[in-house]
């Protein structure tokens, strides 16, 4: 096995499928974002994005949050600190990747 | 014609930042500030009373002083009933929280330039306008000698151009053709013998017409594009 392979082989999955992927990197630029935002955002369908949240909750990388703004129940999510650490881990890992194989420079 | 959403731009930290400008609000909230309190003032130096209509510029100042204090909180107000329902919730991060990274790291994180945050809005719109108001104070208290028909003219070519070279580079800028209207209703009144105590509050009610007028063009659009759902969102998680 490549070093380059065992790299791979370390990618956070829980991070690496796309869905997952694109919500971290939504949540990442922001303080909270809620569901709406996030459907909306991503093009998700209301069940997609729902189960792909639970694991991600589960997983501790996002706390999500039910509450009212006024009248307007929000269901506010945002990353956890354990989440934003391993965004930047999977990150630092993928762009050393590319990196190393001349695809991002 | 130019469209300016976040749609059309690319990172989502970015999108999120400029998220706040999506309906126009801020512009029509800080633009009726600007033209009631201004034609307030105009009012108070024709008709207030005695010595006491010379403090027309703190009749103006009372409705920035008001719009600084509630006029988040009345923006959240507006946003709940016409934004967050059609188009979602999304808090970008406090401009502050940006600042403290000096460093730049190579990464898949999209960070947006502190400049580009939802504070934008004060530094790059409310700045020169806030600038603009204080000049009249200033003349106030230099004895509220009476200023040249050229004041009025100046100061809103200024403040046009300001608004527009500000934000031009910002997630929210103004189109160019607009900034010129603004700048040529200025000159305009050079020729239009405004009396010389109102030349003062001029400029800032011309602003605050032009910012409503362009807030209420993106309202417009941003409503009929995103008409209100018929059930409120939520997670099943």
């Amino acid at each position: 096995m490549t070093d380059q392979a065992q790299e791979i082989a370390q990618l956070d999955r829980m991070i690496h499928e796309p869905a997952r992927l694109t919500i971290m990197l939504i949540l990442d630029g922001v303080s909270e974002a809620d569901f709406l935002y996030l459907q909306r955002e991503g093009g998700f369908t209301q069940g997609n994005l729902s189960g792909h949240l639970t694991k991600l909750e589960d997983a501790g990388y996002v706390e999500i949050e039910k509450k009212f703004k006024g009248k307007v129940p929000l269901t506010l999510c945002r990353l956890t600190g354990a989440g934003k650490a391993a965004f930047a881990g999977y990150s630092q890992r993928m762009m050393g990747l590319l990196k190393g194989n001349g695809s991002a420079g | 014609m130019r469209d300016d959403s976040p749609a059309q731009t690319a990172s989502y930290g970015r999108r999120a930042a400029a998220y706040w400008f999506v309906d126009g609000l801020p512009e029509i909230l800080l633009g009726l500030v600007l033209v009631v309190f201004g034609a307030l003032a105009m009012l108070w130096r024709i008709g207030g009373p005695g010595q006491l209509r010379r403090f027309d510029f703190a009749v103006f100042f009372a409705g920035i002083i008001l719009y600084g204090s509630l006029g988040r909180r009345f923006l959240d107000f507006l946003k709940l009933r016409f934004t967050y329902p059609r188009t979602g919730y999304v808090q970008p991060p406090e401009e502050d929280e940006w600042r403290v990274e000096t460093m730049t790291t190579l990464d898949l994180r999209h960070r947006p330039p502190a400049r580009e945050n939802v504070t934008s809005f004060h530094l790059r719109t409310e700045l020169p306008i806030v600038f603009v108001a204080f000049l009249w104070s200033s003349d106030w208290s230099s004895g509220g000698s009476e200023i040249g028909r050229w004041y009025a003219p100046l100061a809103t070519i200024a403040l046009a151009a300001a608004l527009y070279g500000l934000n031009r580079r910002s997630e929210h800028p103004y189109r160019w053709w607009p900034a010129l209207i603004l700048a040529l209703v200025g000159l305009a009144f050079l020729w239009v013998d405004v009396p010389g105590p109102l030349r003062h509050p001029l400029p800032l009610l011309l602003a605050g017409l032009w910012l409503a007028v362009q807030g209420a063009y993106t309202l417009l659009h941003y409503l009929r594009a995103n008409p209100q759902p018929q059930r409120a969102e939520g997670v099943k998680a």
